[in-house]
């Protein structure tokens, strides 16, 4: 074959790939958003449901406060763990041997059907340390999966830096704890916070991990780390699966979407505004 | 003896032996040059000075190092590198400004005194000879200066811990005549007060500067005298060999 025919494919093919994927994404963005656009309001956004059964009437306001508030205690505790991993491996570490076993099992913990990261949260923090289904033991469900997320790339901004820079450091006379904390930290801050943002929204939109071990079909804004909560992927999942309103289900979908979205546009203005520095 | 004793001292990198049985005294104020052909192991000699070999994984040391009658094994990493700076062949300026750069080492010191940290910074960019140069604007970000500027500036942030030893690999291998030249003037006046190690590939600026000379060949110390007698009367034949540009 002719090699301008082979280059002309492959451009053709990888044009036809690209326009797939976005027509398909924003064919189901545009979809909730004219679905859900009806039955957003302001009553819907910061009331309580109501109704029989409850969801059909009502607004999602328990559910939008207990979402962000379990994204919020995911994203704490697994930033502490995965940057402090991170560190380990990349400054502290060096035996070759665990620093493969170590890899292994955060690639493996990745690799975690998300569900049994739920039955594991069940079983062990809501029965066996007694945290009974509530927001502490769902944020700690839903941080044990964007665990690895966050730790594979802190480890890989870590791996990407300038060793020079580091050495200098020490050869200063200075630890290691100091080094990171006074210059690894503030270099590479931003990227770290555009990480956790990013895992935030896998963390909020994600059904499986909460399903056992936080979210229940009615509660009040949570007042303490041990009241279960609602959620909004739960909300949406009891709304359509007991077939109580469909148009609410598109109600939440859309504040679901709209909440992804502006967590996935933060990392990108946070690194735009850094062009202005 | 001198401030630095080096004792049958060899370092590997996993099998490979990279430094075989060095014995040295290093003379206390004076400048020490370190020459040889690439690779036989100069840099090496130097992080093994500073425990900076220690952060490679795979390295080994034999032997011990003397600091001042101490043995450095028995002295903690951070108050060796403390006592003894190095500075690196190529520019490693933190990215931030100027003045972040050289009160960095200080704070950890619990140093926090804004007059006292404002002296410091600029008696030290005076020693380094940058000063003139940069005194409008040190909050101006370090990767904004040249080359030569920032390897002074490096070398200044070296002495803000005020260490007694200064180690330095080869400071002028990216500057040209003129900011060798005032790095030279600069380490000529600083062993008045510190001991000074230099790496060089530069046979010249050995001879310039330094009043004593080591010639290393594969890892072995092949001689260790004062300047004037290893460049014009060396007694080993590899010396005068690579002196004479045989292994260049
Ligand atoms: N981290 C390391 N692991 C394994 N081998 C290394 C390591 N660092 C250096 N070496 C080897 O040690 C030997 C000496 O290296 P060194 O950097 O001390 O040479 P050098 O004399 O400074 O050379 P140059 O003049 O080119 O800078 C080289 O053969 C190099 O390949
Ligand atoms: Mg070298």
């Amino acid at each position: 074959m002719n090699r301008y025919v082979k280059d002309l494919l492959l451009k053709l093919w990888c044009g036809i790939s690209g326009i797939m994927v976005l027509s398909t994404l924003s064919f189901i963005i545009i979809y909730i958003f004219m679905k859900g656009f009806s039955s957003i309001n302001l009553d819907f956004i910061i009331g309580a449901p109501k109704g029989v059964p409850i969801g059909s009437e009502g607004g999602i306001y328990p559910a939008i406060i207990g979402s962000v508030y379990l994204m919020i205690i995911a994203c704490v505790f697994a930033t502490v763990l995965a940057i402090s991993t991170a560190v380990y491996l990349e400054l502290y570490c060096k035996n070759e041997k665990l620093l493969k076993i170590m890899h292994l099992v955060i690639h493996c913990t990745a690799g975690i059907p998300s569900i049994i990261l739920g039955m594991f949260g069940y079983t062990f923090l809501v029965l066996r340390l007694g945290l009974g289904r509530s927001l502490m033991a769902g944020g700690i469900t839903l941080g044990i999966m964007i665990f690895p997320f966050i730790e594979i790339r802190v480890e890989k901004i870590l791996n990407e830096m300038d060793k020079n820079i580091v050495y200098a450091s020490y050869a200063l006379g200075l630890p290691k704890s100091y080094t990171f904390l006074k210059l690894l930290l503030p270099i590479y801050k931003r990227d770290i916070i555009s990480t956790v943002l990013l895992a935030g929204g896998f963390a909020i939109g994600a059904a499986a991990p909460i399903i056992l071990t936080a979210a229940v079909m009615y509660a009040p804004v949570p007042r303490t780390v041990l009241a279960p909560v609602m959620a909004l992927p739960y909300h949406l999942y009891i709304l359509i699966g007991e077939g109580i309103s469909v148009e609410n289900a598109y109600g939440t979908a859309f504040v679901l979407i709209v909440l992804l979205l502006t967590m996935n546009i933060l990392p990108i203005l946070n690194s735009l505004s850094r062009g202005g520095e | 003896m001198g401030i630095i004793s080096i004792k049958n001292l060899s370092v590997s990198y996993g099998n490979i032996k990279i430094l075989k049985n060095i014995n040295m005294e290093i003379n206390e104020r004076k400048i020490t040059a370190i020459i040889g052909p690439s690779g036989c192991g100069k840099s090496t000699l130097l992080k093994t000075i500073n425990c900076m070999v220690e952060e490679e994984t795979l390295s080994r040391v034999e032997g011990e190092i003397l600091f001042k009658d101490n043995n450095i094994k028995e002295m903690t990493k951070e108050d060796i590198r403390k006592e003894i700076g190095l500075v690196f062949q190529n520019p490693t300026c933190f990215p931030f400004s100027i003045y972040k750069n050289m009160v960095y080492a200080q704070k950890y010191y619990g140093n926090t005194d804004k007059k006292k940290l404002k002296h410091m910074v600029e008696e030290k960019l005076k020693i380094a000879g940058l000063y003139d140069e940069v005194s409008n604007d040190l909050n101006k970000s370090a990767l904004k200066l040249s080359g030569g500027q920032q390897q002074r500036l490096c070398i200044a942030r070296a002495l803000t811990v005020d260490p007694q030893v200064i180690l330095l690999d080869e400071p002028c291998s990216a500057l040209d005549v003129k900011n060798t030249k005032n790095i030279e003037e600069m380490l000529s006046k600083l062993s008045q007060d510190y001991t000074i190690i230099i790496v060089t590939h530069n046979l010249s600026q050995a001879k310039r500067i330094a009043d004593y000379t080591a010639f290393i060949l594969n890892g072995e110390l092949v001689e260790y005298s004062d300047t004037e007698t290893l460049f014009s009367n060396p007694k080993d034949k590899r010396t005068r060999e690579y002196i004479e540009g045989i292994y260049g």
